[in-house]
């Protein structure tokens, strides 16, 4: 219990951190490392991102107009809230985690063991501001926009089966699609993954930099410890953002109403 | 090079005067480390009793913290009585070159090189180029065959030849080396042998300390 109080309290921290110190993107090697760590988590995840976001449209519409035996705005709205509030920041964010959580967990702790996290305080460079808030930025960036990818590709998919599913034609959808969904939703779903991002980078580069231990056997475990809490929290916020925008806080903000 | 720690067993009473002091060492009697105080200016070697005792010595310089038990001068100051912004200011002008160069190993020659100008004078990253180049060739290195290579590919003296550039253009007033010609051959030896001389020649006023744990009897 005191371990996970530990580490909460830790990931605060550097949350703090990265928030008093995101003026450093300015210097020429974290702008550079932002972009590296935006182009390997954005758009070099982006085949993979297509392809899984293609399935998941299309399997969601087979299956609700399957199942509640739907018509077109059925469909539509189905689309819009599972896939554009939901299952597309998540789809993101697990992806990323695969992606990009691993990496930067296995990459700093071996930067720990190996003596470069040392170095670069050798040089007097806080390792946070050098490794941590470029990671962070990149990885919340690229995650919202790796979620819009997902939304257009599997929103577009779901459409495209559903007119050939259906007795509705491909206009029919499309216009109800703009007719159904709201700015509201695009908002909501890029804070989401932006938090989700901020969050997976966060939780990845703590353990990173804290491996439970000196040896290399340490590194798979940082991951482990990285992934798998990274995952937990992401479903953990979610849980938060349905509560707050469908629940009490904001009710009416977002609707969902058949 | 001047020789030995020029070290100085430490005054029973009220500590010596720190002026004239690049760097000054001195553990309590009954620690069993030995006592280091090396004069400003030129180059010197230092020469812990072991590696603990070098490793608490280059902890407490980058710390700019002596222990409880120890004396510690860095460049005519007697750090106890800093506050932080003293030791902050202190610790911009020292610089320390671990012995296997301390690169990042996903960054090639060039960017290990201007890393912390990046950070420190971002301004600087426009006329480094030149700079590096000179300190190079001065240490009878060619630029284009070392800039562009990753760490995985370089030489020991290629790693520490990195490290080395990197520091010098932060222009320290203090610079302590860890076992500059350790582990090298005798061609790379006397190469090595050249840093203290490149160093000066940049920073005429500076100390150059080579750090080398003294051999076991």
């Amino acid at each position: 219990m005191i371990g996970v109080y530990r580490e909460f309290e830790g990931c605060m921290r550097l949350a703090g951190h990265v928030l008093r110190r995101l003026p450093v993107l300015a210097l020429p090697p974290v702008a550079e490392s932002l972009t590296r760590q935006i182009y390997f988590t954005g758009a070099s995840a982006t085949a993979g991102i297509v392809l899984r976001g293609a399935f998941i449209g299309t399997f969601i519409i087979a299956y609700v107009i399957d199942v509640l035996e739907a018509d077109a705005a059925l469909a539509v709205k189905i689309l819009i809230w599972v896939v554009l509030r939901e299952i597309g920041p998540l789809i993101a964010a697990v992806l990323v985690i695969q992606r990009s959580g691993t990496a930067i967990t296995t990459e700093l702790a071996l930067m720990h063991i190996s003596g470069e996290v040392a170095s670069l305080r050798q040089m007097r460079i806080d390792p946070r501001d050098y490794l941590v808030v470029p990671r962070v930025v990149g990885v919340a960036l690229s995650t919202a926009a790796l979620t819009f990818y997902v939304q257009v590709i599997a929103v577009g998919g779901g459409i495209l089966l559903s007119s050939l599913t259906i007795e509705a034609s491909l206009g029919e959808l499309v216009g109800e699609f703009f007719a159904l969904a709201k700015p509201v939703d695009f908002v909501y779903a890029t804070i989401k993954s932006l938090l989700f991002g901020a969050a997976i980078a966060l939780v990845c580069c703590y353990h990173g930099l804290h491996p439970p231990g000196m040896s290399i056997n340490a590194v798979p475990k940082a991951a482990i410890n990285g992934v798998t809490q990274s995952t937990l929290l992401v479903l953990l916020l979610n849980v938060i953002f349905a509560y707050l925008v469908f629940g009490q806080a904001f009710f009416g903000l977002v609707t969902a109403k058949l | 090079m001047n020789p030995g720690n020029s070290a100085a067993p430490p005054d029973a009473g009220s500590p010596p005067p720190a002026d004239g002091i690049a760097l000054a060492y001195e553990p309590a009697a009954g620690v069993g480390e030995c006592a280091i105080r090396i004069p400003l200016g030129g180059s010197h070697r230092a020469s812990p009793l072991n590696e603990s005792q070098k490793r608490r010595l280059v902890s407490a310089v980058l710390e700019v913290r002596g222990e409880p038990d120890t004396r510690l001068v860095l460049l005519g100051v007697d750090v106890d009585g800093l506050r932080p912004a003293g030791r902050a200011a202190l610790r911009d002008r020292i610089a320390f070159l671990p012995a296997d160069g301390g690169l990042l190993s996903s960054l090639n020659a060039w960017e290990n090189i201007v890393l912390p100008i990046g950070f420190h004078s971002p301004r600087r990253l426009r006329d480094v180029e030149a700079e590096v180049s000179g300190v190079l060739a001065s240490l009878g290195a060619d630029p284009r065959e070392l800039l562009g290579k990753l760490p995985e590919r370089m030489s020991l003296y290629e790693k520490k030849l990195t490290g080395y550039v990197r520091i010098t253009l932060e222009k320290p007033d203090l610079m302590l080396v860890e076992d500059p010609q350790g582990g090298l051959e005798s061609a790379e030896r006397a190469a090595a042998a050249k840093f203290p001389a490149a160093y000066l020649q940049i920073c005429p006023g500076g100390t150059f300390v080579q750090l080398q744990v003294a051999r076991e009897p």
